[in-house]
């Protein structure tokens, strides 16, 4: 990558050279762009210019074809192999980001937004199958799109099994191991615990509508869709 | 529910010696409570009716002990009023006896209550109970080795069938209490050592105390404040805050968590087998009272029963024989002949027997039209409670509440207020949070008519085409579902939790209905009778003193420029708030000799059944949740009543009708 900068004419140059992750960084903006005007559709090098708002985008994406990442033909810009491969993980990270944030910490979609640009760039491939397996290697992002398969997805394609789910999203008569409740407030976290209702416990699914039903012990429950959403669970 | 506290304090005074019944909810203590004194208890399904504290004698030994039914609780560390109430008995320094009865197939959530005596260090004897049912589910435990660990004698028993409870009075001797180590987090084990020292002698442990204390307890203020200085409290409170640093999650979660590990750790030794329910007829239903499709039928005819029996049974058959033979003819002719003889002086005979008489009215409404009414809801909400369905009644109905910002649990109140809105709104009570409460009140003041306006209201739409009676119903419906919505964004307070325990269906116990029902029925005459009469005095000075006539010259215009409604349609309105079926009978009777055209009928119908309730259950809404709060309501329903109506006339006139 140092090969990179060097090639990098101008003003900007002295900038950059010390300070690689910022142009990493950009790269992988810009990547992340080509992946995601694709999927609407659009190949066009100058929508793509007209989008961005790295103000300096066109001697970054020069550098980027020198750098094999992608190739124009005519107006059109098409990803190579290694820019598919690097645009494809950082899509992958950038939506796994935007779920567990906006469904394990229940952030809003604009504070998710601006936390997973940032998180996109610093997940290592480990944390961001953790996540993924976390998930239950969740198919597409808060926003509908599909988030790209990684290793850890095709280990399980025979069955994907999601190793933590919200409650609701539980079989009728199957059965969850409780691995933590997210706290709405501490008055219910209390409640529920009184009523064996802690991680740990193993509650059954009995229905769900009109309204949840669940099964502890031999204690029937009617519970909120609310709460049954804040209790996350692991099949048994 | 739940009145007669002050002299039960009072009993809790008495230097006796106290059995006392402690448990999770349904789990039979009342059932036991009844066998141990002879006499019946409310015995309740529903979360929150037993708000009361039953008590009763019981001889052996050659002594005479006090028996307690405490509600039922889930924790110590009260989360309810309910577990307040029993925390609280135990708080009080009594030589007592106490009796935890466990339903054997929820013994996990029972030796929970027993790890918080034993940390009181209080001793306690265990039921086992419902044994039969538990061991029908492939369930065995080891009562020896159980006992073994807990330190205190366990019995088997099936309270339904008075099995082993002969055991209990043997059982009534003083023990010294035992222990059972539980490990809390570091912190708050560290916390416990620096509250305790602060404590004063108690009836509990200091250490238990020490713990309710830390898991932010605000139902020991009071208590507190009794015993000690106030720099003490806030040294504690400062402690509680400190501990608190250490955790992301409240400590009375954790402790609870630490609790129920030790519970299970104490389980896996003694217990073997998780079995299915068995496959009964009860158990059967019960789960197709639940269903998602059959539910709804079911849901229908129970609706429907509960209609035939205080619709029909109640309001008409039984109303009809009260009203018009036992008073009109058997009891009221003789009465103001004798009033009439007695009592020279026209005034107090108009007091007594005129038209808005204590006796021809106020009584009369009370005992031979609201009485028989409120009687037949009450065995049927009893039958409800007993069996179990009341819950799964909550279950089906949650999502419609839900719009309307409430739970399932507001379906009761409703319905009830569909034979009297008065006595609907004392029950709000059973509901968890204020705001809950507040707005069924405004609810029930708005859009429920009561079965005996309802009545009317039917006759009138019966001589109209279909349409309009459906119409009727998709206005208060709509306008009850708005309002709901909006009322709860706008009152401020906690939305509470809908978690419901639900117990399994059974058939109920009759013995235990009647006596449930013929307490409450008590209960209605001590508490809205009183009501009745007052709300008929006023308008009986209304009447006199012709403010009543000003009242209505002054609404007049009103009526008839924005209801487009004859002038006389206003006395009917007026009368309508001192008695809502008064008005409705007036508009019966102005549509039968043909003064209004059916556009009239369905303006003036709207109108009057959101207006203002009758002027007994504004007294009830004064009464449960404050003057200032029962005028706001009424403040809200005025204008909406003739907005709504106003608006209803507008549309039918544009498009003619």
């Amino acid at each position: 990558m140092n090969r990179g900068s060097d090639l990098i004419k101008g003003p900007h140059r002295r900038r950059w050279g010390p300070q690689k992750e910022v142009e990493e960084d950009r790269v992988e903006e810009l990547l992340e762009l080509i992946w995601t005007l694709r999927e609407k559709g659009v190949f066009d090098l100058d929508r793509l210019l007209e989008t961005t708002s790295d103000i300096e985008a066109k001697s970054i994406l020069r550098w980027m074809i020198r750098d094999d990442l992608f190739e124009m033909e005519g107006n059109r810009v098409i990803l190579k192999e290694r820019g598919e491969e690097k645009a494809r993980e950082i899509i992958r990270r950038h939506r796994l980001t935007e779920r567990l944030l906006h469904e394990i910490f229940e952030m809003s979609e604009e504070e998710v937004e601006e936390e997973a640009c940032k998180l996109e760039h610093i997940l290592s491939p480990t944390v961001t199958d953790s996540v993924c397996t976390f998930l239950g290697h969740p198919p597409t992002c808060i926003h509908g799109k599909p988030i790209p398969r990684g290793e850890c997805c095709t280990k399980f394609k025979k069955e994907i099994k999601p190793l933590v789910i919200p409650l609701d999203e539980l079989g009728l008569s199957e059965e969850g191991r409780i691995v933590f409740i997210a706290p709405k407030s501490h008055q219910r976290l209390d409640r529920l615990s009184t009523l064996g209702i802690v991680p740990g416990s193993v509650l059954r699914m009995h229905q769900k509508s009109p309204s949840f039903v669940l099964q502890i012990g031999e204690t029937m429950l009617a519970l909120d869709k609310e709460i049954v959403r804040n209790i996350y669970v692991k099949k048994v | 529910m739940g009145s007669n506290q002050s002299t039960e304090t009072k009993q809790i005074r008495s230097p006796r010696e106290k059995v006392i019944l402690i448990g999770n909810p349904n789990v039979g203590k009342s059932v036991i409570f009844n066998y141990l004194t002879g006499k019946y208890a409310i015995v309740s399904n529903y979360p929150g009716t037993t708000v009361e504290v039953s008590s009763g004698t019981l001889s052996a030994h050659g002594k005479r002990f006090q028996v307690m039914d405490t509600p039922g609780v889930n924790s110590l560390i009260p989360m309810s009023e309910d577990e307040r109430v029993t925390r609280d008995i135990l708080l009080q320094p009594s030589k007592s006896h106490l009796v935890q009865v466990i339903d054997t197939k929820n013994i996990r959530r029972g030796l929970l209550i027993s790890l918080q005596l034993l940390e009181m260090g209080l001793p306690f004897t265990v039921l086992l109970n419902m044994w039969d049912e538990a061991k029908s589910r492939g369930i065995e435990i080891n009562i020896q080795e159980l006992s073994k660990m807990l330190g205190v004698p366990i019995l088997k028993t099936v309270a339904t069938r008075r099995k082993g409870l002969e055991k209990i009075k043997e059982n009534l001797k003083a023990r010294p209490s035992s222990s059972i180590p539980i490990h809390y987090p570091e912190a708050i084990e560290e916390g416990i050592l620096r509250i305790t020292p602060l404590l004063p002698e108690a009836t509990l442990s200091k250490r238990s105390l020490a713990l309710m204390l830390l898991s932010g307890d605000e139902s020991l203020t009071q208590w507190l404040n009794d015993h000690l200085p106030e720099d003490v409290i806030s040294q504690i409170e400062k402690i509680r805050q400190e501990t608190q640093v250490y955790f992301s999650d409240s400590i009375g979660y954790l402790i609870n968590q630490a609790r129920l590990k030790k519970v299970d750790e104490c389980l896996s030794k003694v217990m073997r087998g998780r079995g299915e329910a068995p496959r009964s007829i009860s158990s059967f239903l019960g789960k197709l009272s639940l269903h998602p499709f059959w539910g709804f039928p079911i849901l229908l005819i129970v609706l429907w029963i509960t209609y035939e029996v205080v619709g029909v049974f109640g309001a008409q058959t039984s109303v009809k024989f009260l009203e018009e033979t036992l008073f009109g003819k058997w009891l009221l002719p003789p009465l103001i002949t004798l009033i009439q003889h007695i009592l020279p002086i026209p005034l107090l005979q108009e007091f007594l027997i005129g038209p808005y008489g204590i006796i021809t009215m106020a009584l009369t409404y009370a005992l031979a039209i609201v009485l028989p009414i409120v009687g037949c809801f009450f065995l049927i909400f009893g039958l409800m409670e007993d069996s179990g369905y009341l819950p799964r009644l909550a279950v089906m109905t949650n999502h419609i509440f839900k719009k309307m910002g409430l739970n399932g649990k507001a379906v009761l109140p409703m319905v009830l207020g569909l034979g009297c809105d008065t006595m609907a709104t004392m029950t709000t009570r059973i509901l968890e949070t204020e705001k809950d409460r507040t707005i069924v009140t405004l609810l029930l003041a708005l859009g429920i008519p009561c079965s005996a306006q309802l009545g009317v209201i039917l006759g009138m739409f019966a001589s109209l085409p279909l349409f309009y009676l459906l119409l009727w119903i998709f206005i208060i419906a709509g306008l009850l579902v708005v309002v709901g919505y909006l009322a709860s964004r706008v009152i401020p307070g906690e939305e509470s939790d809908f978690i419901l325990e639900i117990p399994p269906l059974r058939v109920p116990l009759i013995s235990n209905v009647v006596v449930k029902t013929l307490a409450r029925i008590e209960w209605y005459l001590k508490e809205a009778v009183p009501l009745f009469i007052l709300g008929t005095f006023i308008l009986f000075i209304l009447h006199k003193t012709k403010i009543l006539t000003f009242l209505e010259w002054a609404a007049t215009p009103l009526i008839v420029h924005l209801l487009g409604l004859p002038a006389k349609v206003t006395e009917a309105f007026l009368i309508g708030f001192l008695r809502r079926d008064y008005g409705a009978a007036g508009l019966f009777m102005l549509s039968k000799v043909g003064q209004l055209n059916p556009h009239q009928i369905l303006v003036s119908l709207v109108t009057i059944t959101l207006f203002v309730p009758c002027i007994a259950q504004f007294f009830m809404m004064a009464k449960e949740r404050g003057l200032k709060k029962a005028f706001l309501i009424s403040a809200v329903i005025v204008p909406l009543a003739f907005g709504v109506g106003g608006v209803v006339n507008l549309v039918l006139t544009f498009f003619g009708a």
